[in-house]
């Protein structure tokens, strides 16, 4: 698998891993239990470069490559999902955006605290009447003066508790349809930005999931990223990077399920034996590992495309599909290793089990990705 | 003369790449090495050192190709650059003909203000180099520091050793073995992948580059033979006393009193 790695992708996996053994995997399950966001650890996450990834040196970040944006998504997701998510979401769909379609004063006003991991992104285009089409959201941003007078009821956002630079999709045209809707930044704190209480979720509970409600907040017009009418462009373009991103997770995730279900084979015994002795157990291992392997190998290809400027919307969308329908398999398979223990909170596998469901929702169901990958196919 | 005169302008960290496993007949890769532990606070002492006065560090290794994988890491942690000490002949060096190979590196690199050490490896354990190197050069040392202050004319330096604190004040050049409770080695963060694999110089020097005849270096210039390399096999038993407290303790007690340690 590392063949396909540069010497720096494996300096990248190295550091994250260790990092990711000692400050993140001791406090997942108690985060998970609370539903709380571990600030202390995420400010050290901050120092080291995780939330600027890809964020040119001159701009506070990283400077690397997409292999190694999803290698350290795949690390901390592996160690506990919801950081994964705060991590990918922030790198992919709330700095990218800014980065790509920002102007030169926008890049420096947001990018440098955001890369710092000072302020924390998010991507706020869900709405209740609007998830997989993404072009019936009802959000309005009117222009009054030299504002932007928005009006949003964004829910399921990730990172929403602590977000302070928002991508808010709203309607700047109300008649124009998909070609109306376009990209404003809200900055938490603002008049009229309210933040909804967190969401009590399944899994990734440990990400500040929450909906995020503008009322008459009024923005400048500069917060305006792109131009007016370019949203669903930008977001689609967003979302490329980001399934990617969302695959590596799902990997991550999948991994450590495997993980702790081999360990666990290895240690438990029935009819005299430990249980990776029995075929139906060994049979279990062998599917787990080879689904994980392609998954990853898929998650590669589609970051190596990218990183050579190739097209990657497909490989992206394949990547997300069977990844995160992998993950939701080894991690049931890993629960079902573990009998009556894997069911339990005294074992990872179970938060593995929940925190796996979620990716084949968010950013995309497998069922949209089966149509954008069919069409790309049919169409294509 | 100034503070500032006297920082030392270029510090020399010799690590070890040490091997985290060694199957027999599998080629060694980059993933089979990793920047000996005991060497990590040496380097932080020196980053640390730059950070506050400035200067160069360079970190120095010998071994094979594959090890230059250490000097990156080090260099992602802040050091500028790194030199790999690489030549089949090397193959083989006890722990005198390692510290003959690192001085000829050192008077390469002169004038060197202070080369520090770790206090010993991770796999071979000796604690030999650095004080070996250090008299190869003739160079004052002192070994196990756990605290390095800078002076307007050197470094004051604290050594622990047993139940005694003890301070010297040592002018450059100097070479010190640093203790593993001297400094805390920071993170390898991303911020420093790009320069450590991307910017930062990375220099391999052979036998020829060293200026050392064969005969010097790796197995043939080494005064000690390893003969043979065993696992030892573990004689001490685990016990779980279990039931009340009460009778734990009695049956501990029990067990002490039978076996004459009470």
């Amino acid at each position: 698998m590392d063949t396909f790695l540069s010497e720096k992708n494996r300096a990248v996996r190295r550091s994250v891993r260790s990092f990711c053994t000692r400050e993140i995997f001791p406090i997942a399950r108690e985060i998970d239990h609370e539903a709380s966001f571990p600030w202390e650890v995420v400010e050290k996450m901050g120092k080291l470069g995780y939330f600027g990834i890809q964020v040119p040196k001159e701009l506070g970040g990283a400077g690397l490559d997409s292999m190694s944006y999803v290698i350290v998504v795949e690390e901390i997701s592996k160690a506990c999902g919801s950081l994964g998510l705060c991590v990918t979401v922030h790198n992919s769909v709330a700095v990218f955006p800014i980065l790509t379609f920002g102007n030169e004063d926008q890049k420096h006003k947001w990018i440098p605290p955001l890369a710092r991991g000072e302020k924390i992104g998010a991507f706020c285009l869900t709405e209740p009447n609007a998830g997989s089409d993404a072009a019936g959201i009802e959000a309005t941003a009117i222009r009054q003066g030299d504002h932007y007078v928005l009006n949003a009821n964004k829910v399921f956002v990730t990172n929403g508790g602590v977000a302070d630079i928002c991508l808010i999709f709203a309607r700047t045209d109300l008649e124009a349809g998909a070609k109306g809707i376009s990209v404003i930044v809200a900055e938490r704190g603002t008049p009229g930005f309210v933040v909804g209480d967190l969401e009590d979720l399944c899994g990734m509970r440990a990400n500040p999931v929450t909906s995020i409600r503008l009322y008459d907040c009024a923005v400048p017009l500069e917060n305006l990223v792109g131009t007016e009418g370019m949203g669903l462009k930008m977001g689609l373009a967003a979302l490329n990077v980001g399934r990617t991103g969302i695959a590596a997770q799902a990997v991550g995730i999948a991994q450590a399920a495997l993980d702790e279900a081999v360990k666990y084979a290895r240690q438990r015994r029935q009819f005299g034996v430990p249980i990776s002795q029995h075929q139906t157990i060994s049979a279990m291992i062998a599917d787990m590992a080879t689904q994980v392997e392609a998954a990853r190998l898929m998650v590669y290809r589609s970051a190596t495309l990218r990183d050579k400027g190739e097209p990657f919307s497909q490989a992206s969308a394949m990547a997300k599909l069977f990844a995160s329908e992998t993950s939701s398999k080894v991690t049931d398979m890993a629960v079902q290793i573990h009998g009556g223990y894997g069911y339990s909170k005294l074992y990872p596998v179970e938060r593995y089990y929940r925190d796996a469901r979620v990716t084949r929702i968010y950013e995309g169901t497998s069922e949209i990705h089966r149509i954008v990958i069919s069409k790309g196919i049919l169409e294509g | 003369m100034n503070d500032t005169a006297m920082t030392p302008n270029k510090i020399i960290v010799c690590i070890k790449p040490v091997v985290l496993s060694a199957s027999g007949g599998t080629a060694r890769s980059t993933d089979s090495y990793e920047l000996n532990p005991f060497d990590r606070p040496a380097l932080e002492v020196a980053l640390q050192m730059k950070e506050k006065r400035g200067g160069t560090v360079i970190v120095v290794a010998m071994g094979p190709e594959p090890s230059a994988f250490v000097l990156n890491e080090a260099m992602a942690m802040g050091a500028d650059a790194g030199i790999l000490l690489c030549d089949r002949a090397l193959a083989g060096a006890d722990t005198l003909a390692t510290s003959t190979t690192l001085a000829a590196a050192m008077k390469k690199l002169l004038p060197v203000d202070l080369i520090l050490f770790g206090t010993r490896s991770a796999d071979s354990d000796t604690g030999h180099v650095g004080p070996q190197t250090a008299v190869l050069l003739d160079l004052p040392l002192v070994t196990g520091i756990s605290s390095v202050d800078a002076l307007r004319n050197g470094l004051r330096v604290e050594r622990r050793i047993d139940d005694f604190q003890e301070e010297y004040e040592v002018s450059f050049p100097a070479a010190l073995t640093i203790h593993p409770g001297a400094a805390r080695p920071r993170d390898i963060g991303l911020l420093g992948m790009v320069p450590a694999f991307e910017e930062r110089k990375l220099t391999i020097w052979g036998l020829k580059d060293l200026g050392l005849s064969p005969d010097r270096v790796g197995e043939s210039g080494s005064a000690t033979a390893v003969l043979s390399l065993s696992k030892t096999q573990r004689t001490r038993m685990c016990e779980f006393i279990t039931g009340s407290t009460d009778d734990q303790v009695d049956r501990l007690l029990d067990r002490l009193l039978a076996s004459g340690l009470l």
